[in-house]
């Protein structure tokens, strides 16, 4: 008799719970919380008891155990292994900045140029088909980071480097660093990396001088030896009158 | 006049057994009442309902029928048990906390405290006779101890009523004795004593009055002395009688209408005995 | 002398000092039980992680330490919670010592109060503690990386050396952490008063430590199956039921599990910590109250 009246008051507080749970999970997730739960492709990926593991509270614990493998692996040069287990990482803990970044890094910067030196490959062609494949799957890692973490300013930093040095874009070097700068905690060099890749942007050296110069206008502290070198060689590209230009440093 | 100590009216319990169709009555209307100051002996076989009687009575088991209150109050409230200590059958307390620890556990359950709680549990510990162990874990104490300190904390809040279930089960002849010695002196001052208990000689020494249960029914109860007096019969105990003596008794009674049922020696109890030899060792 | 102890001994409704004496009494007992050797393990694992990672960089080195700290917090305190619990009220009733303490003026509600009381008090202790341990080795370690970048880039220009240690500061110790491990401690007290709930009516510890580790585990998918129930799939409708089942009757035990975005360095607003520590509180209340119930119509 108790027991059915414990049973029924359980279900009468499971009704009056559940919207406010659900608000909660909610809020949770627009602040950027638990956003591995409702992901399905996690199950499959790791499996049902690794999913529930996961979900039981191990979940940067488990995240953290593959990382440690990836690291091991990446040692050994196993790259395919290195891939699958980043993959797994940052579907675990997708709000892990660093993560993210190690995967791309691996991928863009260390298996790239193991595919370039690669032996056992003798033809080149297929050799460069394999380092523009890492490359790939460098920018794939920041493109999903930065859909996990729109509101940080990292991977967005890393996404233009790898378009700088990488793939040679300055047009996207120099986007990708102007969106990070834009961000809450954004380092201050961000914003005159933008400008430093716009300068090397055929068609767009005008924009380019433009935001060096008004760099160079907030004071000595931003004047550093790389923005003036940009800075003098827009000035003659443009044909800047002199009176206008910057002067030449103090011998 | 006034409430009775205990009074338990028309009291039955069942329990259901799970799974199964029919129940077990563990009593069954039971009406008992015990005056204040009387030491009342429950008394009947393993399984006879003395345990269910005397948790009800505490309310830790609720009644199927009846009533049961403890001086004009109802057991079901917790107001009924300021006036009540109890010590449950073989008390197990909890073994990390000295003896000293467990009576300030149980007096500030009590609601007592500071200077009158510290008395009082002097006053309790040199009572059961354990002043000297008082800073020792219960884990090392004897049976006979633990039962001392449990009714030294059934005591600890000065109750006018004592409930004690078997006190002297599995306690050595010597501890059983000091606790027969200390019920009496709880009579003495006034409480009144509620005790369950199998062995019948030992309710033969203590017990006012005496209520036989048999399957959760009370079956005779009385005065003790009234209960087992066997009406026509009388002893005589003589010490130093000469044989002839003896002999002139006897004819004595020969010509009259009595008869002589048994005659032999004297003997002393093997409890007696068995006291006189180890407290012979123990005090030299 | 009797009768100022009687007077002493006035029965009142509710004692604050009945329950503490019980609260104080268990937290002696579970003490004795040695319950504070998973602290010991704690601290090895501590210990251990930190040396084992000494092959990478700061900020991976600190991530995987907060990880393992306060995953490891977490399934402890869950943990003993758990145990702590699951023995106390069926000890007693073994060990015949609820009849010794029912026996005296003491309401039954008191009695559990007192119990989860010193469980909650056990927890609290152990989760400073433990903190107080992780906080010490990420500080330390956090002082020593500051020390050794400050000596390695010596020569570099004064804002490349404030970034770095900038950097080094925001993936070291962070305030956020606190009400994360706050949001621990109510998860913990959740399941306490939960497993004295189950505990009520289990007649063995061994019965409610394995449906507790049930409700553990379904408890956090309680919320997967809340939306899938809410969103009307097309399924059976005894996956239906079951999933109705589950939404109702389980907490979400998920929604407790904020720290490990927290360390990957998720912001927690003061917002969301407070309706979080509302929901964990509201559960421990509920399940207590659910405990006294049942309790108050157990036959001992």
């Amino acid at each position: 008799m108790r027991l059915l009246l414990v049973l029924v008051t359980l279900i009468v507080i499971g009704a009056i719970k559940l919207p406010v749970e659900r608000d909660l999970a909610v809020i949770h997730r627009q602040e950027h919380f638990r956003g591995v739960e409702f992901n399905l492709d996690l199950r499959e990926k790791l499996g049902q008891l690794g999913f529930i593991a996961a979900l039981s509270g191990f979940r940067a614990i488990v995240a953290d155990g593959l990382f440690i493998q990836a690291h091991v692996a990446w040692e050994r040069t196993e790259w395919s292994r290195v891939l699958l287990l980043f993959r797994h990482v940052t579907t675990l803990q997708p709000r892990s900045i660093l993560f993210w970044d190690m995967a791309a890094w691996h991928m863009a910067w260390n298996a790239s140029v193991a595919a370039m030196n690669d032996r056992a490959q003798p033809r080149l062609a297929l050799r460069v088909k394999a380092q523009r494949e890492y490359f790939a799957l460098g920018k794939d890692f920041l493109e999903r980071g930065i859909k996990n973490n729109p509101d940080r300013p990292q991977l967005y930093e890393a996404l233009a480097r790898l378009y700088k040095e990488k793939y040679k874009d300055h047009e996207r070097a120099s986007e990708f660093f102007a969106k990070s700068a834009a961000l809450p905690g954004a380092p201050r060099y961000e914003k005159r990396f933008s400008a430093y890749e716009l300068s090397y942007c055929e068609g767009r050296e005008r924009e380019a001088y433009e935001r060096l110069r008004q760099i160079y206008d907030e004071g000595e502290k931003e004047r550093l030896p790389t923005l003036i070198t940009r800075l003098k060689f827009l000035e003659n590209k443009l044909g800047i009158p002199q009176d206008q230009r910057i002067p030449d440093r103090a011998p | 006049m006034a409430d009775p100590a205990i009074a338990v009216r028309g009291l039955t319990k069942i329990f259901p057994v799970p799974l199964h169709r029919q129940s077990i009555v563990a009593v069954r209307d039971l009406d008992l009442r015990i005056e204040p100051g009387e030491v009342y002996g429950l008394l009947g076989p393993n399984g006879s309902g003395k345990s269910t009687t005397l948790k009800i009575i505490l309310g830790l088991v609720s009644p199927t029928r009846g009533c049961t209150e403890i001086f004009g109050r109802d057991s079901r409230l917790v107001k009924s048990r300021e006036a009540v200590g109890f010590l449950p059958e073989n008390p197990y307390f909890y073994k990390y906390l000295s003896g000293e620890e467990t009576l300030r556990f149980f007096g500030r359950l009590c609601g007592l405290g500071g200077a009158g709680l510290r008395n009082r549990m002097d006053e309790l510990l040199a009572l059961v006779g354990l002043t000297n162990a008082r800073k020792r874990r219960l884990g090392t104490y004897s049976k006979g101890m633990l039962q001392r300190i449990g009714l030294a904390q059934a005591l600890i809040h000065d109750p006018r009523l004592v409930v004690l279930d078997e006190p002297t089960a599995g306690v050595d002849p010597a501890g059983s004795r000091e606790i027969r010695d200390l019920i009496l002196d709880l009579k003495r001052r006034g409480i009144t004593v509620l005790l369950s208990s199998h062995l019948l000689a030992q309710a033969q020494e203590i017990c006012d009055r005496v209520g036989v249960l048999a399957d959760g029914a009370l079956v005779r109860e009385g005065r003790l002395q009234e209960l087992i007096a066997i009406e026509n019969q009388t002893e005589l105990i003589v010490a130093d009688a000469s044989s002839d003596l003896i002999e002139e008794i006897e004819s004595l009674i020969n010509r009259s209408n009595a008869k002589l049922i048994e005659r032999r020696k004297s003997t002393t109890t093997l409890e007696r005995l068995f006291l006189d030899a180890t407290t012979d060792r123990q005090e030299p | 002398m009797s009768n100022e102890t009687v007077v002493a001994a006035r029965h009142r409704g509710v004692s604050f000092s009945r329950v503490l004496a019980i609260t104080v009494n268990t937290l002696t007992e579970l003490t004795r039980l040695k319950v504070f050797y998973v602290l010991l393990v704690f601290a090895l694992l501590l210990i251990g992680s930190s040396i084992f990672m000494a092959q990478f960089t700061f900020q991976q080195e600190f991530q995987i330490l907060k990880d393992i700290s306060l995953g490891a917090m977490s399934i402890f305190t869950s943990l003993l919670a758990i145990i702590a619990t699951a023995r106390l009220i069926p000890q007693d009733i073994e060990d015949r010592t609820v009849y010794t303490i029912l026996a005296k003026p003491v309401p039954r509600f008191e009695y559990l109060l007192g119990k989860i009381g010193g469980v909650l008090l056990l927890l609290a202790i152990s989760t400073v503690v433990m903190s107080a341990a992780f906080l010490a080795v990420l500080y330390i370690r956090e002082q020593s990386v500051l020390h050794m970048t400050l000596r390695q880039m010596s020569s570099a220009p004064r804002e490349q050396v404030d970034d770095t240690l900038r950097a080094v500061r925001s993936s070291g110790l962070n305030l956020d952490l606190f009400p994360g491990i706050i949001i621990i401690y109510l998860k913990a007290c959740l399941l306490a008063a939960l497993t004295l709930f189950v505990s009520t009516f289990a007649t063995t510890n061994i019965f409610t430590i394995v449906v507790m580790a049930f409700i553990y585990f379904i408890g956090h998918l309680q919320a997967t199956a809340r939306e899938y129930w809410l969103q009307e799939h097309s399924s059976g409708w005894i996956t239906h039921v079951f999933l109705a089942i589950v939404a109702l009757l389980f907490p979400d035990l998920q929604a407790f599990n904020l720290v490990d975005d927290i360390v990957a360095g998720t912001a927690i607003s003061l917002g969301v910590f407070l309706k979080t520590a509302i929901l964990g509180a509201f559960y421990t209340t509920i399940y207590t109250l659910l405990a006294v119930f049942v309790f108050y119509g157990k036959e001992l």
